[in-house]
C-alpha cells in the first residue's frame, strides 16, 4: 500500500503542472481576495469614500463640526457649494453630498434635531449606505464634542420635558449638572462603543436623506451585478467542459478516427467552437429570462442590445474553453487550469466582488478579464440604459470580440501543435 | 492499387518502421501478421495519411499520398484498431454521422447504414446506444462505421481482437464477402489462423520489417522443412545446447526447447532422441509441428506469433 502511494505521489511531483495547480491557486486567490479587500499594504489612506460637504450654516461650529468628520478614518470631506455638489452627483461623479443646513449651530446649542441632510444618488445606493453608517456614530457625538456639555444637558433635558420657566429651567441645570457628570462618568468608563451608543440614544443623530438622483432601473444595480457576474463566471466552466470534450475525443479514438475522413482537422476545432458557442447562448438567455421571470430583471427594454452582448459574451468565452483544452495534455489538467484561470479573472474581473468595491489599481486590473468587459456590457444595457450605437456599448463589444479572435488563433495553433499531434 | 515503398518511422529516436515495402493488387486481401509492436498499426497510420513518414513513399491508386491526400482519404476506409464510437449515440446515429462525413447523401447513407446493420445482424439494436453493446457488437458496429462511403480500399487493423467466435464468424464473413466484390483490403492481424484463412497473400512483419512475403503457399516453400520438432528439456544448459545444436543442422533455441528443422520426422526424432540421450539431455516434452505461418514465424524469429 506504502509503495502504491509513493508512485502516486511520485508520479503527482514530477508533473510540474500539477503542483502549480495544487498550490498556486489557494495562493494566487487568497491574495486577489486580500487586494480586493483592501486588507494589504499600508494604503489604506487612499481607500477613503470621498464625502462632499456643503456647509450653509458656515458658523464656527460648523466648521468644528467638519474637522470632527473629516478626522474618520473611512471618509475624506471635501467641502464644495450645493450647486456643485448635486451637479457633480448628478454627473456620477460623487455619490452623495452632506448639507449642513442653516440653523446648525443654533439647533446644537439648544439640542434640538441637527438640520443635516444627505442627498444622494439611488443606483449608488451601497456605497451611500456605507457612509451613512459611518458618519451617524460622529454626528450622534458632536454636541459632546463640541458643546459646553453641561449647559447643553441642561437644554437638552428641559427641551424634552417643556418647559419654558426660567427658574425651573435653572433648577433643572443645577439638577443636570450632578446629572451630567453621573452620564459623563459612564460614558468615559464604558467602553468606545457603549459610549456611542448611550450618546445616540440620548441624543439622536439621525440624518435626513434625500434622493438626489432616481435609479433609472429602480437600484437593479445589485441584481444586475449577481446575474451578469454568475452568469458570465459560469459561462466560463461550461465552455470549458466542451472544450474538454476535445481531450475525450482524443482518448476515446473518435479524434483519430476522424482524421481518416478526409473532414478538415480544423473543422474539428471549429465544429467544437459552434457546439460552445450554441450552448454559451443558451445559457446566457436562460440565465437572464430567468433572471427576468424570477427577480423582475428588466431584459425587454433593451432587448437588441442584450442579445448582442450575450452573442460577443458566448464568442469570447467559448475561445477561452477551446484555447484552454487545446493547451492541455489530458483532462485534470484541463481541469485544473481551468479552475485557476477561471477564479482569477471572476475575482478581478467583478464576477465575484462588484468592482466599486476594490480599490483603484484592481479596477484598472480588471480589464485583463473576460467577465470585465462582459459585465460592464449588461451594465451599459440594463443599467446606464445605453442604445447599441453608444459608443462605449460598441468598444466593449468589440474587446470582446477580440478576445474571441485572438484566442482562436491561438486555440487552432495549439490545436495543430498538442492535439493532433500523434507521435 | 497499393505501393509502398522504403516507409521508416520513428517515435523518439525508437525505431518502429525500417523501410517496409510492399505492393497490393486490386482486390487482393493483403495479410499483415506480426506480433505486438511490429509496427502493423504504424504501417496502416502511415498509409491512412494521419500519421507521416520520416521517408518513404505510398501511393493508393493514383494518389501519391504526400501530395493527394485527402484524394486518397476518400477511396479509403479505415477500422481502427480499437473500437472508436460515440457511446452516448445509437449505432444507426453513429452509422450515420461517420458515413456523413464523406458526403454520402442522406437518403442513400440511411439506406446503406440500414443495409449494413441487417448484415451484421444488428438491426433489432440499431435504436440502443453503443455505449449498451457488448465488445463483439461494438467491433461490428467499428466495422460497419467504415463501410458507409463504399471505399476501394479497406484498412481494418485487427478487427476482432478480443470478441467471441460468434461476432468473429460474422466478421469474416463479412470481410469475404467484401473480398469477393472486389474491394482490395489489408488486414493486419497478430492471428495466423485469420491470416491462414482468407488472405490473398500475406506479409510477415516483426520489429519494423518484412520478414517473408507470398502466398502461403510460397511462404511454406521458403523453408524445405515440413515439420519441426519441438523438444522441451528439464536439464539444458549452455553446454549441452550447444552440444546438441551443433549435431544439428538447423536449430535454433527458445528458452528450456529447441527447434529441429526436419524433412523426415520419423527418421529424425528417433536420431534426436538417441543423441539427447548420450549427452545427457533429460526431455520433457516433444512436439511435432507442421509447418505453418506460426511455426514459418517461429523458424524465422525464434519467437512465437503470441506470448
Ligand atoms: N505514439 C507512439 N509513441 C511512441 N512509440 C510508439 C507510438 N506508437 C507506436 N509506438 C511504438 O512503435 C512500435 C510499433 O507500434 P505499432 O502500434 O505500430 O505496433 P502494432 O504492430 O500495431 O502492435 P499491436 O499488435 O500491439 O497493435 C512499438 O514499439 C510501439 O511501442
Ligand atoms: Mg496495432
Amino acid at each position: 500500500m506504502i509503495r502504491l502511494a509513493v508512485k502516486d505521489l511520485r508520479l503527482f511531483f514530477r508533473d510540474r503542472r500539477s503542483m502549480i495547480l495544487t498550490f498556486a491557486i489557494p495562493i494566487v486567490l487568497m491574495t486577489i481576495f486580500a487586494f480586493a479587500f483592501g486588507g494589504v499594504g499600508k494604503t489604506r489612506q487612499s481607500n477613503k469614500i470621498t464625502l462632499l460637504v456643503s456647509d450653509l450654516d458656515n458658523t464656527p461650529l460648523s466648521k468644528k463640526a467638519i474637522l470632527q468628520l473629516d478626522s474618520l478614518k473611512s471618509i475624506q470631506l471635501q467641502a464644495v457649494t450645493l450647486e456643485e455638489a448635486e451637479e457633480s452627483i448628478k454627473k456620477g461623479n460623487r455619490s452623495c453630498v452632506l448639507v449642513i443646513h442653516i440653523g446648525f449651530s443654533d439647533s446644537l446649542i439648544k439640542g434640538a434635531e441637527l438640520p443635516l441632510e444627505l442627498r444622494y444618488d439611488e443606483a449608488r445606493g451601497i456605497e451611500v449606505g456605507l457612509i451613512q453608517q459611518s458618519l451617524v456614530p460622529t454626528i450622534a457625538m458632536l454636541p459632546f464634542n463640541l458643546l459646553n456639555s453641561k449647559q447643553m444637558i441642561g437644554n437638552r433635558l428641559a427641551r424634552m420635558a417643556g418647559i419654558n420657566d426660567p427658574k425651573a429651567k435653572e433648577a433643572i441645570k443645577t439638577q443636570s449638572d450632578h446629572l451630567y457628570d453621573a452620564i459623563s462618568d459612564g460614558i468615559l468608563r464604558s467602553g468606545k462603543r457603549d459610549k456611542v451608543n448611550i450618546a445616540s440614544n440620548f441624543m439622536g443623530g439621525d440624518i435626513k436623506m434625500t434622493k438626489l438622483v432616481r435609479s433609472t432601473n429602480d437600484n437593479q444595480l445589485g441584481l444586475i451585478q449577481a446575474v451578469a457576474g454568475t452568469a458570465v463566471m459560469w459561462l466560463l466552466f461550461s465552455v470549458v467542459g466542451v472544450g474538454m470534450s476535445i481531450l475525450d475525443e482524443k482518448h476515446e479514438g473518435t479524434l483519430t478516427r476522424l482524421l481518416y475522413t478526409p473532414t478538415n482537422p480544423v473543422n474539428i476545432l471549429f465544429s467544437k467552437m459552434i457546439s460552445a458557442n450554441v450552448i454559451s447562448i443558451l445559457q446566457l438567455l436562460i440565465m437572464f429570462l430567468f433572471a427576468s421571470l424570477a427577480f423582475g430583471l428588466e431584459i425587454y427594454s433593451n432587448l437588441g442590445g442584450m442579445l448582442i452582448n450575450i452573442i460577443a459574451t458566448a464568442f469570447a468565452c467559448s475561445s477561452f474553453g477551446i484555447l484552454l483544452a487545446s493547451l492541455a495534455k489530458n483532462r485534470s489538467q484541463v481541469q485544473g487550469l481551468s479552475i485557476l484561470i477561471i477564479l482569477v479573472m471572476s475575482a478581478i474581473g467583478g464576477s465575484m466582488i462588484p468592482l466599486i468595491f476594490m480599490p483603484s489599481f484592481m479596477q484598472k486590473i480588471a480589464v485583463v478579464s473576460v467577465n470585465y468587459w462582459s459585465i460592464q456590457g449588461f451594465y451599459d444595457i440594463f443599467w446606464r440604459n445605453f442604445s447599441i450605437f453608444n459608443p462605449t456599448f460598441i468598444s466593449r463589444i468589440s474587446v470582446l470580440i477580440l478576445i474571441g479572435i485572438i484566442l482562436n488563433i491561438l486555440a487552432v495553433i495549439m490545436f495543430k501543435k498538442n492535439i493532433l499531434k500523434l507521435t | 492499387m497499393i505501393e509502398v515503398k522504403s516507409l521508416t518511422k520513428s517515435y523518439n529516436g525508437r525505431k518502429a518502421l525500417k523501410g517496409i515495402n510492399f505492393t497490393i493488387q486490386t482486390g487482393e486481401l493483403y495479410g499483415l501478421l506480426g506480433p505486438n509492436g511490429a509496427g502493423k498499426t504504424t504501417i496502416i497510420s502511415i498509409m491512412s495519411s494521419i500519421l507521416d513518414a520520416d521517408s518513404g513513399e505510398v501511393t493508393i491508386g493514383r494518389y501519391n499520398l504526400s501530395t493527394d491526400a485527402k484524394s486518397v482519404k476518400k477511396v479509403i476506409g479505415v477500422v481502427p484498431q480499437e473500437i472508436a464510437l460515440y457511446n452516448e449515440l445509437t449505432a444507426y446515429e453513429n452509422l450515420l454521422f461517420w458515413g456523413g462525413l464523406y458526403q454520402v447523401p442522406g437518403k442513400e447513407l440511411s439506406n446503406r447504414a440500414n443495409e449494413l446493420l441487417n448484415l451484421f445482424g444488428l438491426e433489432d439494436r440499431k435504436n440502443d446506444k453503443v455505449g449498451n453493446y457488448s465488445g463483439g457488437m461494438k467491433r461490428r458496429i467499428n466495422i460497419a462505421a467504415a463501410l458507409l462511403h463504399r471505399p476501394k480500399v479497406l484498412f481494418m487493423d485487427e478487427p476482432t481482437v478480443g470478441i467471441d467466435p460468434q461476432s468473429r464468424n460474422l466478421i469474416f464473413e463479412m470481410i469475404e464477402k467484401l473480398h469477393s466484390q472486389g474491394m482490395t483490403i489489408v488486414y493486419t492481424t497478430h492471428y495466423m489462423e485469420e491470416a491462414e484463412r482468407f488472405c490473398n497473400r500475406i506479409g510477415i512483419i516483426d520489429n519494423g520489417q518484412i520478414i517473408a512475403e507470398g502466398t502461403l503457399d510460397e511462404l511454406k516453400s521458403t523453408i524445405s522443412t515440413k515439420e519441426i520438432i519441438n523438444i522441451t528439456f528439464s536439464n539444458i544448459n549452455e553446454e549441452k545446447a550447444n552440444e546438441i545444436k551443433s549435431f544439428w543442422s538447423d536449430a535454433k533455441q527458445s528458452d528450456t526447447s529447441i527447434l529441429f528443422k526436419s524433412s523426415n520426422v520419423k527418421f529424425d526424432l528417433s536420431k534426436l532422441v538417441l543423441k539427447c540421450n548420450q549427452i545427457g539431455l533429460d526431455i520433457t516434452n516433444v512436439e511435432i509441428m507442421k509447418v505453418n505461418l506460426e511455426t514459418i514465424f517461429l523458424n524465422l524469429t525464434g519467437k512465437q506469433l503470441r506470448d
